[in-house]
């Protein structure tokens, strides 16, 4: 019984580490239906970020948090502006031009990374010991990541509902040529909200670095398991993305423990086929979308 | 070696390195100098170790030329960049081969690598002392590779020599589902079996797995004395954070390839304490001629030599001595000679099987104490006495 609380525990808080690292590809898809395909390459950079300022300067994830936040935000913003907004999204090839140029951008981001860090796993020792409570031992990490990562799609949930900004960008995600009919600067909404997701991604590194070491090419794993993890929920909703991220998490630690490590991997692809054939506007469809 | 050990490395292209292998002295070799060939990744991702590698060469080459040369002849190193990429080392090997008509071939870095080339070396029937550490092709496949590294199934060899010195009885295996730790962990758990250890637990995880916790709280159930990842970086670095974070004890851990990168020790911190690792080669050994290539492996590039420098140079010497003992570059005479051939080297004995299998070289056990990797087994070329048993986390 002990046992089971404790898979059930690390699968909750394990769901809480993808969902950190699948935020800000969300936010980003929500509003503007971009797949940033550089997303994985955002953490490992905001991730190796945080590692040079561990090493050199001693300062821990925490800070390096908003810093490589902040730095991300800058990079995100300067994508965004002198990039993907010059892109024709109007025709159907719109969408795979913006697909093909943050592809691009993965190469670029993932190479300069390269060019700085070499290409050797890293991390950082950082909050690796665990809480007891009771019989369950509760990794202190986990537990940290799965709190901001609630605290951030708790924000970024009123940001949209309940400020004025927030608002403008909802309805640009809604109509962007409605949104510009009514005067909204919807260039500069789209900045702000590539910048955020951007920025999201990178303090997600900049803590999960700690918990899983990052190579220079680790991002395309981590933008394909975050896209697993938004698509599983209805692209683009954030309650539904929580709860894939739950699913995710359990299921991997469910199956690592009952089936096998080896099962574990196929598992998790194995459930999101499922949703795909019987539930292809996710888990929760259309409800609480951007 | 399968693993892919790097550090930031900015490599310059230089292709041909005949100017580093001339005589020194100009009067010892004399004549054609006999052409060395190779490939090697000296940009990518995976140059670190592949350019430590062309160093070993490199610097044996050196000393090859101030002693004389090999055949009265001076040793020129004809090396390409095939930037890691398979496809690329072949048709280097090709031009090698068929177009510069080198006289000798050594091995390029790694695994992958050594793979793509062995049948075009085949065909061509010519020697070449390989980096490969899996034993299939040295079985009958391609009679004219020679293995130049430790066998992978004799990796960990040691580590169950430790443990059973120990009294430790029961071992739980950790194994990541690739080519290089399955042959690995058969090799642990036969050598388990053979020192009276019984594998009490024994799984296999998907490359990709990067949490641990189940597997971890899974292994620990069966109360083994020992737990063994045979694993590469980042997956033993996850079993340690998932075995500290889920406060799973074992009187010893140990891991194949994780513990002897230094960022090991750098991401996992105090975790890392106590964590026992296998090398095949440490600067500190007391092997033949040891403390010689270290002091001029260091004057020539201004760092240490590591184990892919180590096991390059001592191929590189082992392959010149045999040509030297055969007078002749026949390379079927040579592979003879080579196969006969025991001798010391910088890395440890080197003997091969009947069909160049290698059978000498063994591996070499570290621990991190204190923020740093000691040698600790075999105990006679310890450089710090064994910790054991591992403390609580």
């Amino acid at each position: 019984m002990a046992t089971f609380a404790t898979l059930v525990v690390l699968g909750l808080l394990w769901g809480g580490v993808y969902l950190l690292m699948a935020e800000g590809l969300n936010l980003i898809y929500g509003v503007m239906k971009v797949v940033n395909l550089a997303h994985g390459d955002f953490i490992v950079l905001g991730g190796l970020l945080a590692l040079t300022l561990f090493g050199r300067y001693g300062l821990s994830p925490v800070v390096a948090f908003p810093l490589a936040a902040a730095l991300l935000f800058v990079i995100g913003a300067a994508v965004q502006g002198g990039v993907l907004e010059r892109i024709l999204l109007a025709k159907p090839e719109g969408e795979l031009r913006t697909l093909l140029a943050t592809f691009g951008l993965s190469y670029v981001v993932a190479n300069t990374s390269f060019l700085i860090w070499g290409s050797q796993f890293q991390s950082i020792p950082f909050l690796q010991s665990a809480f007891a409570v009771g019989p369950i031992a509760v990794p202190q990490g986990l537990l940290a990541c799965s709190l901001l990562a609630a605290a951030l799609a708790v924000a970024v949930h009123a940001w949209l509902r309940h400020t004025a900004v927030g608002r403008a960008v909802r309805a640009t995600a809604q109509s962007a040529l409605g949104a510009a009919a009514c005067g909204l600067n919807v260039r500069r909404l789209r900045i702000v909200t590539f910048a955020l997701g951007a920025a999201m991604a990178g303090g997600a590194g900049a803590l999960v670095i700690a918990l899983v070491p990052f190579q220079t090419s680790s991002g395309g794993d981590l933008t394909v398991q975050a896209f697993t993890l938004i698509a599983l929920g209805g692209l683009g909703s954030y309650l539904g993305a929580w709860l894939a991220a739950e699913l995710l998490g359990i299921t991997e630690v469910m199956a690592q423990y009952y089936l096998g490590s080896d099962a574990a991997a196929a598992v998790i692809y194995l459930v999101f086929i499922a949703v795909l054939v019987f539930r292809p506007q996710g888990l929760l469809g259309r409800t609480m979308r951007i | 070696m399968t693993t892919r050990r790097e550090l930031l490395q900015t490599s310059a292209a230089i292709t041909l390195l005949g100017a580093m292998a001339q005589p020194r002295r100009g009067a010892a070799a004399a004549g054609p100098p006999i052409r060395v060939g190779c490939s090697i990744t000296q940009t990518g991702p995976y140059s670190a170790p592949a350019v430590f590698e062309l160093q070993g060469y490199q610097l044996a080459a050196a000393e090859l030329n101030k002693a004389g040369g090999v055949l009265g002849r001076p040793i020129e190193i004809v090396a390409y960049d095939d930037q890691g990429n398979p496809s690329t080392a072949v048709q280097l090997y090709q031009k090698l081969i068929h177009s510069d008509r080198v006289d000798l071939l050594v091995s390029p870095y790694e695994a992958d690598l050594v793979l793509a080339v062995a049948p075009l070396v085949t065909r061509a029937r010519m020697v070449m002392p390989s980096l490969g550490a899996n034993i299939e092709p040295y079985q009958g496949k391609y009679p004219y590779l020679i293995q130049a590294i430790t066998q992978t199934p004799r990796y960990m060899v040691p580590v169950i020599d430790l443990a059973a010195s120990r009294g430790y009885k029961t071992v739980a295996l950790l194994v990541q589902n690739t080519q290089f730790p399955q042959e690995l962990a058969k090799g642990i758990a036969d050598e388990a079996t053979a020192k009276g250890m019984s594998v009490v637990f024994r799984e296999a995880y998907a490359p990709t797995t990067t949490d641990f916790s189940a597997l971890v709280l899974k292994a620990a159930e069966r109360k083994p004395d020992v737990i063994i990842g045979a694993t590469y970086l980042a997956d033993a670095m996850g079993i340690v954070h998932a075995a500290k974070a889920e406060n799973v004890q074992a009187k010893m851990f140990a891991f194949s390839i994780g513990p002897v990168e230094p960022e090991f020790g750098k991401g996992l911190g105090p975790a890392a304490e106590g964590i026992f690792g296998t090398t095949l080669y440490f600067p500190s050994l007391k092997t033949a001629g040891n403390e010689a290539f270290v002091a001029d492996f260091t004057a020539k590039f201004g760092r240490a030599p590591d184990y892919h420098a180590a096991v390059a140079y001592a191929s590189l010497k082992v392959l010149a001595g045999a040509v030297q003992r055969v007078g002749s570059l026949d390379q079927d005479k040579i592979l003879r000679a080579l196969l006969q051939t025991q001798t010391d080297t910088v890395v440890g004995r080197f003997a091969l099987s009947p069909t160049g299998m290698q059978t000498g070289y063994t591996s070499y056990v570290l621990q991190w104490q204190k923020g740093k990797q000691e040698l600790v087994w075999p105990r006679e070329q310890a450089t710090a006495p064994v910790e054991l048993p591992h403390p609580a986390w």
